[in-house]
C-alpha cells in the first residue's frame, strides 16, 4: 500500500515536471562539419530548461553577457515579438550552386537552416524561449 | 485496502508512468521540423503588406537571394535600432545637404510641381531621367559605359517621399516612410538590371516569394 502511494506520488510529480519542462517544446541544434576533425553536434534541449538554467548562472557572468548584448537586446526583443505574428513564413532564402541558407518561422519556432558542402547547421528554437532569454538578460543588465 | 482499490492504484501508477514516458515524445514529434521545401511557404493574402527583395545573379554560381519582410515588422523593429546615425527610426543627415543640394527644398519643389520630366540627361555614357508621374517620383538611369549596359529604375510614391522628409530638420523618418508605404497598393519600387544581376524590390500583400 505504501509503495503504491509512493509510486503514485512519484509518477504524478514526474508527469507534471515532464509536462512543465516540455511545454514549450525543444530547442534543436544539429551541426555537422564535413572535414577532418569536424564536429558533429546533435542537441535536443527542453526549451523551458534554458530560462530556468539561466537563474543559476552567477550574477557576474550574467551582467557581463548583458553588457555585451546590450545593443542587440531591444532589437532582438522587438523582432521576436513581431515574428510571433508570422508563423510558417519564409523571411530569407539564399541559394547558389553550393549553399542553401534559409531563415523562417515554423509555427512558433525560429528555424535556421544552412546547407553547405563543408557543413550543415540546422537550428530550431521556440520564439518564446528567445524572448525569455532576452528578457532575463535585460533584467539583469547593469543599471536595470 | 481492498484488492479492488489496490488494482485501481496500480493501474493509475502504470498510466502515470506511461504518460511520463510518452509526453516528451509527443512534444518532440511536434517539434520536428518539416523537410525544407520552398513550395511549403504559405500564401496568405491579408491586410499585411510585405516588402520583397529578390536578387538573381546569372554568373557561374547562380546566386539567388530572396528577402521577405512584413512592413509592420520593419516599422516595429526600426525604432529599436540605435546605431550611428539611425535613432528611433530616423536617420540623421548633415544639414539636409548632400553634395551642396538642399534635399528638403528639392522635395518641396517636386511636391508642388505638376507631373512632368525634371531632369533628362542623355550622353554616350549614360541616360538619366527624373520625373514625376501620377504622384510617383521616377528615377531612371541607363548606364551605357562598357559593352555591359545596366539599368536602374526607382519608382517611389510621393506620399512616401513626403513621409520620409516629415521629421525634423536634418532627419529622414524611415518609420513614417514605411507607414506611408504600407498604405500603397502593390507596386514595384526598385528594379536594377545589368549583365550579371537582376534586383527587384516590390511591395504586395503576399508572404510568399515568387
Amino acid at each position: 500500500m505504501l509503495l503504491a502511494k509512493a509510486a503514485l506520488g512519484l509518477g504524478s510529480t514526474l508527469v507534471l515536471a515532464g509536462a512543465y519542462t516540455m511545454r514549450e517544446g525543444v530547442i534543436r541544434i544539429d551541426v555537422d562539419e564535413y572535414h577532418s576533425g569536424g564536429s558533429h553536434v546533435h542537441l535536443w534541449v527542453p526549451a523551458a530548461a534554458v530560462p530556468m538554467a539561466m537563474h543559476f548562472v552567477p550574477s557576474k557572468q550574467m551582467r557581463c553577457a548583458s553588457e555585451q548584448a546590450r545593443q542587440a537586446l531591444p532589437i532582438l526583443h522587438a523582432i521576436v515579438k513581431e515574428l510571433k505574428k508570422y508563423p510558417d513564413t519564409e523571411f530569407v532564402e539564399l541559394d547558389d550552386n553550393d549553399q542553401h541558407v534559409r531563415v523562417r518561422t515554423h509555427g512558433d519556432k525560429l528555424q535556421v537552416d544552412i546547407d553547405a558542402p563543408d557543413q550543415k547547421v540546422h537550428v530550431l528554437c521556440p520564439l518564446s524561449t528567445i524572448e525569455d532569454v532576452t528578457s532575463q538578460l535585460e533584467e539583469r543588465a547593469p543599471g536595470a | 485496502m481492498s484488492d479492488h482499490n489496490k488494482g485501481f492504484l496500480a493501474r493509475i501508477t502504470l498510466i502515470a508512468a506511461a504518460a511520463l514516458v510518452v509526453s516528451p515524445l509527443g512534444v518532440v514529434a511536434q517539434s520536428t521540423p518539416a523537410p525544407a521545401s520552398p513550395s511549403q511557404s504559405t500564401t496568405s493574402v491579408s491586410k499585411d503588406r510585405w516588402l520583397h527583395v529578390r536578387v538573381i545573379s546569372s554568373d557561374a554560381k547562380g546566386e539567388t537571394v530572396r528577402v521577405n519582410v512584413p512592413l509592420e515588422l520593419a516599422e516595429k523593429v526600426l525604432p529599436a535600432i540605435n546605431k550611428d546615425r539611425l535613432h528611433a527610426g530616423k536617420v540623421k543627415i548633415d544639414d539636409a545637404h548632400v553634395n551642396d543640394v538642399d534635399l528638403r527644398a528639392l522635395v518641396d519643389a517636386i511636391r508642388t510641381s505638376k507631373d512632368g520630366e525634371f531632369v533628362t540627361v542623355q550622353s554616350n555614357d549614360c541616360d538619366v531621367r527624373v520625373a514625376k508621374l501620377n504622384n510617383h517620383l521616377i528615377i531612371h538611369v541607363l548606364d551605357k559605359q562598357n559593352s555591359k549596359k545596366s539599368e536602374v529604375e526607382v519608382k517611389v510614391p510621393m506620399k512616401v517621399v513626403d513621409a520620409l522628409f516629415s521629421a525634423g530638420k536634418d532627419e529622414l523618418d524611415l518609420v513614417a516612410a514605411l507607414h506611408a508605404l504600407s498604405a500603397q497598393g502593390d507596386t514595384e519600387l526598385v528594379s536594377v538590371k545589368d549583365h550579371e544581376n537582376t534586383v527587384r524590390v516590390w511591395l504586395d500583400s503576399k508572404n510568399v516569394m515568387d
